[in-house]
């Protein structure tokens, strides 16, 4: 009995490690059923079933069986186990947006791993803290604010979302960690960036790019050249945001991402706007539109074609610009957008 | 507006497209487990 609970568990853990997290979710379900008066594989289920859940976007799945770790491991005195539940189940609550729980939980894995002495622990805590924090930061509607400006509660947020990415990286350089140092200069530059500080910005991510080649981590990579150019978009530097957007564009093609592929042709849009390119403009534009229109992404296509009517306006091609602001409308009508219906009105 | 394509464009830039690094999610992984369950059982009968 004891045995076909630890097999179908251990089938499923291989299932999961694949990235089959549907089926793995299937056999974990079926290793419940079944059974086991081991507590240790008992966790280790309710524990992978969690993060299976998690991966598939079933949070409040994950969040049940993250739960049920955490009562059994407190049950058990399984310090260590319950510092691992209180950890996932924080990052749970965080994309939920129950950030304050989510801080209880993040403030307890913290609190053990420092009593267990566990620096790995203590620094997954602290990337844990910085990320609700982040998050909640960005959760309060800024309602058109610039980076930077942004009411109080939102900087405050940010800033202690700095402060516990800056103690992570103490320890991940300590510990020489360098895939944990990516993650958290990524989500630092992103955190100084909402902060106004886009010169330290443009430093993390020039890290997190340096790492991501070190492993060569194309979407890593890729993600890095998209943030660096948003960062020098606001730097004024805007040949150089370019060339950054022209790097994720590479790497999205190669990876075969459509979706980021017409993300990088939009920013690449709007940089080329910027510098009052208008050509080079449309033509990155007009590949978006092509994109959004294959994915049958009405909003994104509809943003293209607002941006396609401003650069025939500034050209003087006027019955151009005219043919998009009216497909803009159509689109905004259908998507229930109101302001950009009032935008393409004018 | 239609009039300002520089300030539209960077209002699209700044519309939180960044990209966020992944969560780390802790693991229990049975595999070890075992492992570590089949060497005590070795150990015992030697």
């Amino acid at each position: 009995m004891e045995a076909s609970c630890l097999d179908l568990a251990l089938e499923a853990e291989r299932l999961c490690k694949v990235g089959d997290y549907s089926a793995g979710v299937s056999y974990f379900e079926a290793a419940i059923q079944v059974g086991t008066e081991d507590l240790q594989v008992l966790s280790a289920v309710y524990s992978q079933l969690g993060n299976a859940y998690f991966h598939l976007h079933d949070y409040s799945k994950a969040l049940e069986f993250h739960h049920h770790d955490l009562t059994l491991t407190r049950t058990t005195g399984d310090r260590l186990g319950e510092a691992k539940a209180s950890g996932n189940l924080g990052n749970t609550l965080k994309v939920l947006g129950r950030f304050d729980e989510a801080i209880v939980c993040c403030q307890r894995h913290l609190d053990i791993a420092r009593e267990l002495g566990d620096k790995v622990g203590q620094a997954r805590a602290l990337y844990n803290f910085g990320n609700v924090y982040h998050a909640k930061g960005k959760s309060v509607c800024w309602s058109g604010a610039e980076p930077g400006d942004f009411p109080e509660e939102i900087m405050t947020a940010l800033r202690r979302a700095a402060e516990y990415y800056e103690a992570n990286l103490c320890i991940v350089k300590e510990l020489g960690d360098r895939a944990a140092q990516g993650r958290t200069y990524g989500n630092l530059g992103n955190t100084y960036y909402l902060l106004g500080n886009f010169r330290d910005a443009v430093a993390s991510h020039e890290q997190r790019l340096l790492i991501a080649k070190e492993f060569g981590d194309r979407s890593a990579e890729r993600r890095a050249y998209c943030n660096l150019g948003n960062a020098c978009i606001f730097l004024g530097e805007f040949e150089r945001a370019a060339e950054h957007y022209r790097r994720a564009l590479q790497i999205a093609r190669q990876l075969k991402d459509l979706a980021v592929e017409a993300q990088a042709c939009y920013s690449l849009g709007n940089t080329y706007t910027l510098m009052q390119d208008f050509e080079r403009a449309i033509d990155y534009h007009l590949k978006h539109l092509i994109i959004a229109q294959d994915l049958n992404d009405r909003i994104g296509e509809g943003r293209a074609c607002w941006s396609l009517g401003n650069a025939h306006t500034a050209l003087g091609n006027h019955d151009q610009a005219m043919h998009f602001a009216e497909k803009h409308l159509e689109i905004s009508k259908e998507t229930g957008d109101r302001s950009g219906e009032l935008t393409a009105r004018m | 507006s239609l009039d300002d394509p520089q300030s539209s464009a960077v209002a699209n830039l700044r519309s939180d497209h960044f990209e966020m690094e992944p969560e780390t999610m802790e693991t229990k992984s049975l595999t070890e487990y075992f492992s570590k369950m089949h060497r005590d059982v070795m150990r015992g009968m030697a």
